[in-house]
């Protein structure tokens, strides 16, 4: 009887774990640590002339396919670090934007993604720079205070981060009582 | 879903250039590729319509093999630079070669 007891025991624990297992395996682990509710402050700020995209960016069909409003309406600058500006933009269908333009190297990026996707991780773009690191920048829902890569954390300011100079495909975003690991890709 | 590559492009003379990408629904070493006769390529953009939240990377490479433009993203995404970059905006190096602009080096 006591044979049988500890055979049930062992049963259960080795279904447990594998049932464990199979959720980190399925789900991602530690990728589906969530951090808010997918809000942005930043989004609701009174709106500033600064606050306009780019005429070149509204041109794009991008923005047709994927902005809320065809002129940007809603877009808020978020952070200016050089000549490099990031916005956010509301998008279709539950999407919200990231936008990136550089006035010196006259580049511009933009990527929609689910509002959803805040919770879990990053809106985000990462541009091989010459030296092969890659400036990253990303969106994040409010609840998320830093961004994390190579050992080197930045503060998110207004919903945005930007982070040079970084090395592998590692992202790591937090805040004072959780984190998550965003994979880049590449 | 529908899943688009746009190309925007201005007609120039030359030699041929390449695009590539790949999202996440595509296997690991899997790449989307699009061979386009010589052009001053600025624009490159990944759809893969609302609610998707795909990674993605879209990627340039110069005829002499140069890999640039490179970009991973999350969602729909574009990637727009200026053509000057491209249309035979390379450097001479102490290797004889030609090189993408960004990619010179002294050591070369």
């Amino acid at each position: 009887m006591r044979k049988r007891h500890i055979q049930f025991g062992v049963a259960v624990l080795v279904a447990v774990a594998t049932a464990g297992l199979l959720t980190q395996l399925g789900l991602g682990g530690s990728d589906k640590v969530q951090i808010g509710n997918g809000s942005v402050a930043a989004l609701a700020n009174a709106g500033r002339a600064a606050d306009t995209l780019p005429q070149s960016v509204l041109d794009y069909p991008f923005a047709g396919r994927n902005f809320a409003a065809p002129n940007g309406g809603g877009s808020r600058l978020l952070q200016e670090q050089g000549s490099l500006k990031l916005y956010a933009v509301p998008g279709k269908g539950g999407m919200l934007c990231l936008v990136e333009a550089d006035s010196v190297a006259q580049t511009a990026g933009g990527a929609c993604a689910d509002r959803d996707i805040l919770r879990t991780g990053s809106i985000y773009m990462a541009d091989r720079q010459e030296d092969g690191s890659r400036l990253v920048v990303g969106l994040v829902g409010d609840g998320h205070t830093y961004a994390e890569a190579n050992g080197k954390r930045v503060p998110v300011q207004n919903n945005a981060f930007v982070l040079n100079d970084v090395e592998g495909g590692d992202l790591t975003l937090g805040s004072p009582s959780a984190s998550q690991h965003v994979d880049l890709g590449g | 879903m529908v899943v688009l590559l746009s190309l925007t492009f201005v007609s120039t003379a030359g030699a041929e250039y390449y695009i590539y990408w790949w999202q996440q629904n595509m296997a690991p070493n899997a790449q989307g590729y699009d061979r386009l006769t010589a052009h001053n390529h600025i624009y490159n953009e990944l759809y893969f319509g609302a609610n998707a939240g795909w990674r993605s990377e879209v990627w340039e490479v110069t005829p002499a093999g140069y890999r640039h433009f490179d970009k991973w993203c999350v969602g729909n995404c574009f990637n727009a630079h200026p053509g000057y970059y491209y249309t035979y905006s390379f450097c001479s190096n102490r290797d004889g070669g030609t090189h993408f602009v960004y990619d010179c080096k002294d050591q070369w």
